[in-house]
């Protein structure tokens, strides 16, 4: 995005203050450059002319300010609520992202973003490199916590690790783990995600064999890049397209039917941003577009193949135990909550009822989780406290930073309580 | 701003103080659009700190200016002067409210919607309704006095501050009004500081008056052919005694601009659109809503349509609430008046801004309180073109003139802050101005507080 299109995109920003009783961050930081307008305000002076031509007229912030404004903007959980709730209809994350994406042109991305995203995440093998190193690491240096969703592990409570919690990280990933010849071919591509494939394999596995389940030959897209969101959200234009390139050539290639995400986040990706990456004219725009067009969240899948149907009744569970999290990316942004509802509602009953605060961020954000645990896991907390004082037991959702910071939550806070991927209780149904 | 200040201010509030560049920049603007750089912005949680800050800048001679969420109209909450920009937004809390004696004691930072909401359940009533409730501060409404849909039936801000707990500029801090229905114990300070827009005192606490909740709505959409018909059917509902809880008139600029960028389905002839709610219990709002849909009928409307549940109303207000984000789509800049006509004179002014609009080649679109003569007048301006601009001003100037030989005010519920500076004396007259630079001198000798408001001085001007 050019400089005029920003200045253009933030015109429409009338600074009416709306944003300041949606934004999920305000309440914990309660000063204005948490909330969208002043972000917008932020950016906007960093674009300014040198000199206010009037009184009252923007007022620039040299460059010595750069460094404190990048700071601001990655103070953001992008969860999109000012976006959706702004009567001017203000395109807010495309600002802050054309806002990061200049200051990380200016200012250079810090050493360990560049060669995640330029490096790591675009491919697969490394991915797998990392995580075995990862897995022996934690054997050797962590202490462990079993939970209802599995064994994590904790971190001392020292050196901004602040106590967290990550999943212990299995001896083997899914795709690693899948079979020579199998999920190679098939009408329907299931795009795993990093996450689920290396960090929480089991996810992946459900997705593959609930998908499997419905009747539909099924392909898992073995080759896969990161979806290239994490780079995207810091700025990382380029790491980001060179992700989406790779996704995009090898799915273009293999011409499935639909494309299926268990990851909400992923999706949105696919959805919403991939063309905006990818310059006019470039040969590979009508590729994007024909692959964005074909991605589906799991839920509409599953509902679509019928499968639920012919699932077995869930065991007794007490009434009203399940609910349901809803992912910004995938709720929000794509408008899928509804559909998750519908599915949990034919496959877990009167189990399934509408938790408190559903609708509320987990507080997760990506990158924003490493940058401030705290306040991360302050809105964790609150999210799952909300949930357990209501009377849920098992959080279901379908997003693979949500289950993250929920698993991460529930270990610290409240183990037995389960967080559970769709895919996860489909399959537990399977006949 | 010396550097003195700045460590007694830093000892006082921490890191509650702020002065690095893209902290006072994010407090240098409010909802004009305009912006002025404070020296620094400071985030009090108590009444002590406020008085203190004020000591200080009796002291040290620097400007204190209040801010609530900054969501004024007017520029009441910008630094035009510089010095402290003071935050209420962390003083929040709901001290009390009192179901037997019907009262709610809120700390200045509690947001508008938040004590509604609170009241609501305890079905308890804060009828003020400014279009920012979400965001926007009980600090705010009180210091602009700000009104609202519901301003017909159940009065603006000042009808509902009973009693006030403020710090002077001289630092002392008053307590005025009370705690009761009654109170007429010596000069009415605590209407005097409504709406005084931060001038006079920092509101720290408020006592505020609560009703019952009304147990039902009922909400009726009528379009008409033009203004006049709409205008016949307000009186006519006047005149059948009853007292709608809101009435909103929308006219041809208004639907014209909102059917650019949103569908919404009604007749081609519709030229001018009636949003009218009654509340009460429900058999009354069943009955005022039966008279109201006579005499929109009687009256010429084309159309009337009528909901009482949830989805049906909020379907009959999409009209209404799409108007400010499509007027933001058609212009780049608005001037955003909110002049008031007795009600009676509300014909006159709309064919007077429709012949302006038409005689000066702008876009003028009019919408607002019906109901109350409140009208909302936004002049579009495209682009940067200064012989539109130059035009535009001199319709406001026009309109502000009209508004006044009819015999109405040039600002209903935003205040005058910095935007209607130039044509605050047009209204009060000389006498009028001095009267209030005199209480100013004894509110705040120093003139400590939110400089370069309400009257021009130094020759201030609208840019």
């Amino acid at each position: 995005m050019t400089d005029e299109e920003l200045k253009l995109k933030i015109a429409a920003c009338a600074k009416c203050g709306s944003c300041r009783s949606v934004c999920t961050l305000y309440p914990e930081r309660r000063d204005e450059q948490s909330v969208a307008r002043g972000k917008i305000a932020l950016i906007e002076s960093s674009l300014a002319a040198p000199v206010p031509l009037c009184p009252g007229d923007t007022i620039p912030l040299g460059e010595e300010s750069d460094a404190a404004i990048r700071d601001a903007l990655a103070d953001c959980l992008l969860c999109g609520r000012c976006e959706r709730n702004c009567p001017n209809q203000v395109a807010v994350e495309e600002i802050l992202v054309g806002g990061r994406t200049r200051l990380a042109g200016k200012l250079g991305l810090s050493a360990w973003k560049r060669w995640l995203f330029g490096e790591m995440l675009p491919s697969a093998g490394a991915r797998g490199a990392i995580r075995a190193a990862g897995g022996f690491a934690q054997k050797l240096f962590l202490r462990k916590v079993p939970t209802e969703s599995g064994l994590h592990y904790r971190f001392p409570d020292l050196a901004g690790l602040h106590g967290r919690t990550v999943p212990a990280l299995p001896p083997s990933g899914f795709v690693a783990s899948l079979p020579e010849g199998e999920g190679l071919i098939g009408e329907v591509l299931l795009f795993v995600g990093c996450v689920f494939d290396i960090v929480m394999p089991g996810i992946g596995r459900a997705a593959y064999e609930t998908m499997k389940a419905s009747g539909a030959s099924v392909a898992v897209l073995r080759e896969s890049a990161c979806c290239g969101l994490p780079a995207l959200a810091s700025g990382d234009r380029e790491g980001a397209l060179k992700s989406v390139t790779k996704n995009i050539a090898s799915i273009r290639a293999r011409s499935p039917k639909s494309v299926v995400f268990p990851c909400g986040s992923c999706l949105t990706m696919f959805r919403r941003e991939v063309l905006s990456l990818i310059p006019e004219g470039d040969p590979l725009r009508a590729d994007a577009d024909w692959v964005s067009g074909r991605c589906v969240d799991y839920a509409t899948f599953i509902l679509e193949t019928g499968l639920a149907g012919r699932l077995n009744p869930m065991p007794v569970v007490e009434k009203g135990s399940v609910g349901w999290h809803d992912p910004c990316h995938l709720s929000g942004t794509l408008g899928r909550g509804g559909v998750a509802r519908d599915l949990l509602t034919r496959v877990a009953g009167d189990a399934f009822r509408e938790m408190a605060g559903a609708s509320l961020c987990c507080g997760y954000g990506g990158t924003f989780n490493v940058r401030d645990y705290p306040t991360s896991g302050r809105l964790g907390a609150n999210k799952v406290s909300l949930a357990v004082r209501g009377g849920t037991s098992t959080i279901v959702t379908a997003c693979s930073g949500c289950i993250l910071q929920l698993r991460d939550m529930a270990a610290r806070f409240s183990t037995k309580t389960r967080v559970r991927h769709l895919a996860e209780i489909v399959r537990e149904l399977l006949p | 701003m010396d550097d003195i200040s700045r460590t007694r201010l830093r000892e006082i509030f921490g890191d509650r103080f702020r002065d690095a560049p893209d902290d006072r920049l994010c407090y240098s603007f409010d909802a004009t659009g305009r912006e002025y750089l404070p020296d620094a912005v400071v985030f009090p949680l108590c009444t002590e700190e406020v008085r203190r800050t004020v000591l200080l800048a009796n002291e040290f001679g620097f400007p204190v200016v209040p801010r609530g969420a900054g969501s004024g109209f007017s520029g009441g909450c910008l630094p035009v002067r510089g010095g402290v920009v003071l935050s209420t937004e962390r003083m929040d809390r709901i001290i009390t409210i009192d179901s037997g004696n019907l009262l709610a004691v809120v700390e200045p930072g509690v947001v508008t919607e938040t004590l509604k909401e609170a009241a609501r359940r305890l079905s308890l009533f804060y009828p003020p309704d400014p279009a920012s409730m979400k965001f926007g501060t009980i600090g705010g409404n009180i210091a602009e006095c700000a009104g609202g849909m519901s301003a017909v039936k159940y009065g603006v801000t000042r009808d509902y501050v009973l009693g006030l707990e403020a710090v002077l500029g001289t630092g002392e801090l008053i307590r005025t009004g009370v705690s009761t229905a009654k109170g007429v114990v010596g000069y009415d300070l605590t209407r005097l500081l409504v709406g005084s827009e931060g001038t006079l005192g920092i509101i720290t606490r408020a006592t505020l008056k609560l009703l019952p909740l009304p147990g039902s709505t009922g909400t009726l959409l009528a379009l008409f052919r033009d203004n006049g018909a709409a205008a016949r059917a307000v009186a006519g509902i006047v005149a059948a005694r009853i007292t709608p809880s809101a009435m909103e008139l929308m006219d041809r600029s208004a639907i014209d601009c909102v059917r650019r960028v949103v569908e919404i389905e009604m007749p081609e002839n519709t030229g001018c659109a009636l949003l009218v709610e009654v509340d009460g219990a429900l058999a009354a709002v069943m009955a005022e809503a039966d008279g109201v849909e006579a005499a929109l009928r009687t009256h010429g409307a084309i159309e009337v349509r009528r909901a009482t549940d949830e989805a049906g109303r909020e379907q009959l207000w999409k009209l209404r609430r799409s108007i400010s984000p499509a007027l933001r789509k058609i212009g780049a800049v608005k001037l955003n008046e909110d002049i008031v006509v007795p009600r009676s004179a509300l014909p006159v002014m709309m064919a007077f801004l429709s012949d302006l609009a038409d005689r000066e080649r702008l876009t003028i679109v009019n919408f607002g309180h019906a109901g109350d003569g409140n009208i909302h007048v936004n002049v579009m301006i495209s682009g940067t073109d200064a012989d539109e601009r130059r035009r535009a001003d001199a319709a406001v100037e026009a309109i502000f003139r009209k508004t006044i030989d009819l015999g109405g005010t040039i600002s209903g519920e935003h205040g005058v802050g910095i935007s209607k500076a130039p044509f605050f004396e047009m209204e009060v007259g000389p006498l009028g101005v001095s009267v209030m630079k005199r209480l100013k001198a004894a509110f705040d000798p120093k003139g400590i507080l939110n400089p370069g408001k309400i009257w021009l001085d130094e020759g201030m001007a609208r840019s």
